[in-house]
């Protein structure tokens, strides 16, 4: 029993890392919380719908497109909203605005175009669990706790060891020495938007395997990629990884004793115990807090 | 009245304040001076409560002032004045005074009009912004003044808060001669009345004219004290100034 | 039929004047970025249809639901008080959710996704509220009060002092100001009346469900507060008007109801990106956002 729950924990840590680690490769970069990345991926999720369920397109192209078309949407979201609104000297508050009204403008098309209801792939049928010391777990969650194990490997070389990497590291770290050695700001800004929406798009095409999808997922999903990088400590990637764990833990925990419409609201006391006590998270790297 | 022992803080691995004692006495203006960085705004942030100790206390009129808050200490008597231009932007001249004053906070007493500007306070403000001599309309908006101007409502405000030691951090720093002399003026005619004032400055002419005692910091450390004229003369001072 | 329409918009109006002022006295003159105005208002709603339906007095329910959701407000206010910007406002939207799912699952209190139907509308000295025309004037008359008790403060000492909270606190407290205490009335004031205004929503509606108290009804008071201008009352009114007035043709274009709905909240998240990026101290706001 106990052994089941770690299993669903780390499946849904997995989950939310992917979510997570886009989504603090932008923070950490940018600054300001982006909280339209969860609604970015919930749009993913229906455009992987609509070529594959749909337009009947093969599922490994559709996914191509997907992840494509997710790393598109984050570039654009930050060359026609964030950018002009970063030359007007917009605060991080204004920006976290206009992102929650993102968010909505999101949401509210997805309903438009797909209807509230919700929506499933139906890609691979209900599939038998591999039996594991007394726990079940399928194939397809294997699978996510592959690729995101995987994709952290390489977010980490990416960061460490790339050109493009480092330079997003400098900006984080001190974006106007940064610009004194001659790496645009505004460059890396893009950069980190196709990245960490890309990889919100590979999250977007296994999450919309793994649980059915809805327009409000993003919101949901959202609220678990912010805390898991608070706890992880914010502006530090893998830190995000690591309170992606913690949080699919005391989430599947957590269940155990509440009704499971609860899990959210789980997240956000654990963000709420953080941010009182520990605001700089675990790996902890930037300063939140006011004078 | 104001007492430092051995007081001591670290920034990360840099000793900003090194065991440095102070004793300011009542009524006596004392000018603390030294090279940038030696550690004379860190000192008053320690006194202010801005941020805590390492090592060492602080001892106002008997009061440790040690893990007290920022505003505790302001309602001891401690009025601080900063380096840079901390005003309320969005007021206007006279509700940054009002503010300085006025200490009701109890939501019914507002909303009921009952929490009034008493006719002394509002007498008090205008004693001080008719000393203070500042140009412009007592309404008008504090984003939109001179930075000289800003400077003159903010020692009002220091001046307006009850108090008994005066903390002013650079407060002639970039401002004309002319309010340099008017300031340098307002701050004996406070002595006379009977105030403790100690300031930071870089202007050696402005700390000269005022100051009855100089205390010179370098290094986060204590380098000399005593009257102006013995400490201009030290050693030890001019080295500090002159590398 | 036109009459009775009316009616019913400046009945909504009221509303949410009442529910954008209180956030500007939290958000607008204290600085602080709330994002839970909406749980407050949910709090008032379900605790004023929970206890008319056991038949308490309409004075009763009103003023339990603006005291209960003030309760809340204080509550949050602790442990956010040393959170800046962004993370206080993340802090109070976590908040609102956690207050949504709560709605949302404890079926035994609420009824979860079903909702609280039948909620008696009041009947106060006499008069039965039952008539949409007096529940206007009802309306008209509680948000009269509220608002000149907000204008009151903030034209008090301790309205002044939260405007500086605002501008910098630090200096505030150098003055002796004790800013977390401030703060914390400022929450819960704006918490009361968001109660309040969830109290009258609720006796009027007279059903309340889980759906008008998601995150997504942040977004209309959000953008009243920040086209309306930050701590500016008269403005906050205006823009009201305007936007609950304005998806009212869409009405009349005929789109099915299920587009209505994200239609509006579109139209009202595009205004709020549109205003922050054209005019982000709004029409008669002079104060920018942090």
């Amino acid at each position: 029993m106990l052994l089941q729950v770690l299993i669903n924990g780390i499946i849904a840590g997995s989950v939310y890392s992917l979510v997570a680690s886009g989504f603090s490769l932008i923070y950490s970069t940018n600054k300001f919380v982006h909280f339209a990345h969860g609604a970015v991926i919930a749009f993913s999720s229906y455009i992987l719908f609509l070529l594959f369920s749909i337009l009947g397109i093969n599922f490994w192209i559709s996914s191509l497109l997907t992840i494509t078309f997710t790393s598109f949407l984050g570039y654009f979201i930050n060359y026609f909203i964030y950018k002009p609104l970063r030359k007007k000297k917009a605060s991080a508050s204004i920006l976290l605005i206009a992102s929650l009204a993102l968010l909505i403008i999101i949401e509210s098309l997805i309903i438009i175009f797909f209807g509230a209801d919700v929506k499933t792939l139906n890609l691979i049928k209900v599939s038998e669990g591999i039996q594991i010391m007394g726990a079940i777990i399928t194939p397809l969650q294997i699978i996510i706790i592959f690729v995101s194990v995987i994709l952290f490997i390489f977010l980490m070389y990416f960061m460490k060891s790339t050109k493009l990497g480092k330079a997003m590291r400098a900006v984080a770290d001190n974006k106007d020495v940064a610009e004194i050695v001659g790496i645009s700001s505004e460059n890396i800004y893009s950069w980190s938007f196709i990245i960490g929406s890309g990889i919100a798009g590979i999250g977007a095409i296994l999450i919309a395997l793994e649980q059915n999808i809805e327009p409000v997922m993003g919101t949901s999903l959202m609220i678990k990629g912010f805390t898991a990088s608070v706890i992880g400590g914010i502006g530090s990637v893998p830190g995000a990884v690591l309170g992606s764990y913690i949080i699919g833990l005391v989430e599947n925990i957590g269940i155990m004793f509440l009704p499971s419409g609860y899990k959210d609201a789980i997240a956000f006391v654990i963000l709420f115990i953080f941010l009182f006590f520990k605001p700089n998270g675990i790996l902890g790297v930037k300063k939140g807090l006011q004078k | 009245m104001l007492n430092i022992e051995k007081i001591s803080k670290n920034f990360q691995g840099v000793k900003a304040v090194d065991n440095c004692s102070i004793k300011i006495e009542k009524g006596k203006i004392t000018a603390l001076i030294g090279p940038n960085g030696s550690g004379k705004t860190t000192i008053i942030n320690l006194i202010s409560g801005v941020i805590k100790p390492d090592y060492g206390k602080i001892i106002f009129e008997n009061n440790n002032l040690s893990g007290l808050s920022i505003e505790k200490i302001a309602n001891l008597g401690i009025s601080r004045l900063f380096q840079q231009s901390r005003l309320f932007d969005n007021l206007s001249i006279k509700d940054n005074l009002l503010i300085a004053v006025n200490n009701n906070s109890s939501l019914i007493d507002n909303i009921l009009g009952l929490n009034k500007i008493a006719k002394e306070i509002d007498a008090k403000i205008k004693t001080v912004y008719d000393m203070m001599e500042i140009k412009e309309s007592w309404d008008k908006l504090v984003s939109e003044l001179s930075y000289g101007q800003k400077r003159l409502v903010e020692i009002a405000q220091t001046i307006l808060l009850p108090h008994k030691l005066l903390l002013l951090d650079e407060p002639v720093a970039g401002v004309t001669s002319l309010l340099r002399k008017r300031i340098a003026k307002i701050l004996l005619e406070l002595k006379q009345k009977g105030e403790t004032i100690l300031f930071i400055e870089h202007d050696m002419s402005f700390t000269l004219d005022i100051a009855d005692d100089i205390i010179v910091m370098d290094a986060g450390k204590i380098i000399a004290r005593g009257k102006p004229e013995n400490v201009i003369k030290d050693k030890k001072v001019l080295e500090a100034y002159l590398g | 039929m036109i009459d009775a329409y009316f009616i019913h918009l400046l009945i909504l109006i009221c509303i949410y004047v009442i529910l954008a002022i209180s956030l500007q006295l939290s958000l607008g003159f204290t600085g602080l970025l709330n994002l839970a105005h909406v749980a407050f208002f949910a709090i008032g709603a379900y605790a004023t249809a929970l206890l008319a339906l056991s038949g308490y007095p309409f004075w009763l329910c009103i003023l339990f639901a603006g005291v209960l959701a003030a309760l809340f407000g204080y509550v949050l206010s602790i442990p956010t008080n040393k959170l800046k910007g962004d993370y206080l406002a993340l802090a109070t939207l976590g908040f609102s959710f956690v207050i949504y799912a709560i709605v949302l699952n404890w079926i035994s209190l609420t009824n979860g996704p079903m909702g609280l139907p039948g909620i008696p509308r009041p009947t106060f000295l006499g008069i039965n509220f039952s008539n949409n025309n007096n529940f206007f004037m009802l309306s008209i008359f509680v948000t009269v009060i509220i608002y000149f008790v907000i204008y009151s403060i903030t034209k008090s000492p301790l309205g002044k002092v939260m405007e500086a909270i605002r501008d910098d606190e630090l200096a505030a407290r150098s003055l002796g100001k004790n800013t977390k205490k401030i703060k914390s009335i400022s929450m819960a004031t704006s918490a009361f009346f968001a109660g309040i205004a969830g109290s009258l929503f609720a006796y009027y509606i007279t059903f309340i469900d889980p759906t008008s108290f998601s995150f997504s009804n942040l977004i209309p008071i959000l953008s009243i507060v920040i086209i309306g201008g930050l701590a500016s009352l008269p403005g906050t009114v205006f823009a009201t008007i305007i936007i609950i007035l304005l998806p009212e043709p869409l009405r009349f274009i005929g789109f099915p109801s299920s587009v209505i709905g994200p239609a509006r909240q579109l139209i009202y998240a595009m205004l709020l990106l549109i205003i922050l990026y054209y005019k982000p101290k709004g029409f008669y706001g002079k104060v920018n956002l942090e």
